[in-house]
């Protein structure tokens, strides 16, 4: 059902597309979710980014996703009385919480470095600020050890080589969030490159949500914290009486 | 079946969990003594952020010590008098115990501490059961019995304030009980036990309580130990997640029933034997992580 509803909005989209091909905009693209709720089953996401474009031979497309900006902090371990124990931290604030580029081959093939450092299509070129100085006289390592240990939890990612575009008009890409990713307002832009230049581009968004039960629980627990705390007690109280009520009669 | 942790934010299996809870709770129900000590751990293992995980097994605490109270109660083996002076202390000393891991917490080494404290508990508590159960099966074996400690007057009995405890059938003073509430009321906080095994044997050592009434009595202040530990942990740090109690006590609360039902099946010291295994185990895991190159010595953490 839900393919098939993808193949028909794709039909559509063709369908729109070869009605606007004089226009100015050459770049028409869609998700088929633009919310994602994070239920009390959630275990990731699947989007299918889906788009038509009025291109050339050896046009490129670059997908870049971002998502909320925010603290990070990282803490260095040190062996002290032979201990690993953390010794010296530092916090980088203006983070995004989930960056991924995605392309259809090598990015340093598609355009240059500045425009790389204008667009941002990797992972250096952040604004990033933090607690000690400024970050482009901190040491390297800090910022490596951010740079990895996002990777590492799929926060930042990147495939190039991961989008197919297909006789110069379609393309699609599936867009994987992971089980752990934050909630926020993220934002998908797509930049279709020709000879290295940008010729369109087109942003869209998704929203990724805490529902259900799951934030209806987070939401008290943050804002109502000692009623939250009230009825853990109250719950856990009930489920003891239960318990002894239950087994006295077996 | 994976759930979504909603203070943990993080998806867990749900049926391990339940099962961990379930085991702990045969094994508590078996031996009768509390299982935050090896939950914690366990939970850390998982990946839950030993934050969380402390304060939700405080909070799962709760149940089973309902639950046991309610049927010592019934037959009689509750002290409430020398209970509401445990509390009063427990009370006192699970605020201060919140109090630490607050402080412990902004200068990032509450992970540190909580580790550490378990791994010194875990080595004190499974080396002693171990010795202990060793001896009697040797004992055993070679036909001796052996007679418990008899309580002695010393100067503990010199403190002032002193109250007749009918139920107990002790005139002592209210300051030592008062003492041993608060230290139980420090490592429920901080590590989310309930201090079983702290308590139960100060109580028949040092208080000199008939070991009939020690069980129901400790429990029924670990109650509102917990409890409180519960209500000043979430209002505080929002480190309880409810939903992992919730799973953990409905495991464990089954568990102790179904031990209790069958705790003379296997031989006590033999349990006990074993229990002391399991808990050098997992004290030596905590250890192993703690002096192991980590993969990575950089760490990163999301912060407000």
């Amino acid at each position: 059902m839900r393919t098939l509803i993808k193949n028909i909005l794709l039909i559509i989209i063709i369908a729109l597309n070869s009605f606007t091909v004089f226009a100015k905009d050459n770049l028409v693209t869609d998700l088929s979710e633009s919310t994602v709720e994070i239920s009390s089953t959630f275990s990731g996401a699947d989007i299918l980014l889906f788009g038509a474009y009025d291109g050339q031979k050896n046009d490129d497309i670059i997908v870049v996703v971002s998502g909320q900006k925010g603290n990070i902090k990282v803490d260095k371990k040190e062996k002290k009385f032979g201990i690993w124990m953390i010794t010296e931290s530092i916090k980088f604030s203006n983070v995004p919480k989930y960056y991924y580029i995605a392309s259809n081959r090598k990015i340093e093939e598609i355009t240059n470095k500045s425009e790389i450092k204008k667009r941002k299509l990797d992972f250096n070129n952040f604004e990033l600020k933090n607690n000690k100085i400024d970050y482009k006289n901190i040491d390297k390592k800090w910022y490596e050890a951010l740079k990895r240990n996002m990777k590492k939890k799929q926060f930042w990612k990147i495939e190039e080589n991961s989008i197919k575009l297909n006789k110069n008009t379609l393309f699609r890409k599936t867009l994987s969030l992971p089980s752990n990713v934050s909630t926020g307002m993220y934002n998908v832009k797509i930049l279709h490159y020709r000879k290295g230049n940008l010729i369109s581009q087109e942003e869209s968004k998704i929203k990724i949500d805490k529902t259900g039960i799951s934030a209806n629980i987070y939401n008290v627990a943050q804002n109502f914290s000692a009623i939250y705390g009230i009825i853990a007690v109250i719950v856990a109280l009930f489920f003891g009486w239960f318990t002894n009520f239950i087994f006295r009669r077996i | 079946m994976n759930i979504y942790l909603p203070i943990a934010e993080q998806p867990i299996n749900a049926f391990i969990v339940l099962g961990i809870g379930w085991l702990v709770g045969i094994i508590m129900g078996m031996v009768g003594i509390g299982g935050g000590f090896l939950l914690t751990p366990l939970m850390i293992f998982f990946g839950i952020p030993s934050p969380v995980a402390v304060a939700s097994v405080a909070n799962q605490l709760v149940a089973p010590s309902v639950s046991g109270v309610l049927s010592h109660w019934k037959s009689g083996n509750v002290d409430f008098k020398m209970g509401t002076i445990l509390l009063v202390g427990g009370v006192i000393g699970s605020s201060i115990g919140v109090l630490i891991f607050n402080i412990l917490n902004a200068i990032g080494q509450l992970d540190l501490v909580i580790k550490l404290s378990y791994v010194i508990f875990l080595a004190i508590i499974g080396s002693l059961m171990f010795i202990e159960s060793f001896k009697l099966i040797i004992q055993t074996k070679r036909g001796k019995a052996t007679r418990g400690k008899l309580h002695q007057h010393n100067w503990l009995h010199g403190l002032p304030l002193k109250t007749r405890f009918r139920k107990s059938k002790l005139y002592i003073s209210i300051i030592l009980p008062l003492i041993i509430g608060v230290i139980v009321g420090i490592l429920a906080a901080l590590m989310g036990i309930g201090g079983g095994f702290i308590i139960v044997p100060a109580m028949i050592y040092l208080l000199g309580m008939p070991t009939s009434l020690v069980i129901g009595t400790s429990l029924f202040q670990i109650i509102f130990v917990a409890a409180n530990t519960t209500i000043l942990q979430a209002s505080q740090n929002q480190t309880v997640d409810i939903v992992l109690a919730l799973i953990l006590l409905i495991g464990s609360v089954i568990g102790v029933q179904i031990g209790s039902k069958f705790s003379n099946l296997m031989k006590g010291e033999h349990l006990r034997l074993f229990l002391s295994f399991i808990i050098l185990l997992v004290g030596f895991k905590l250890i192993l992580d703690l002096v192991t190159i980590p993969l990575d010595i950089f760490s990163i953490s999301v912060i407000q």
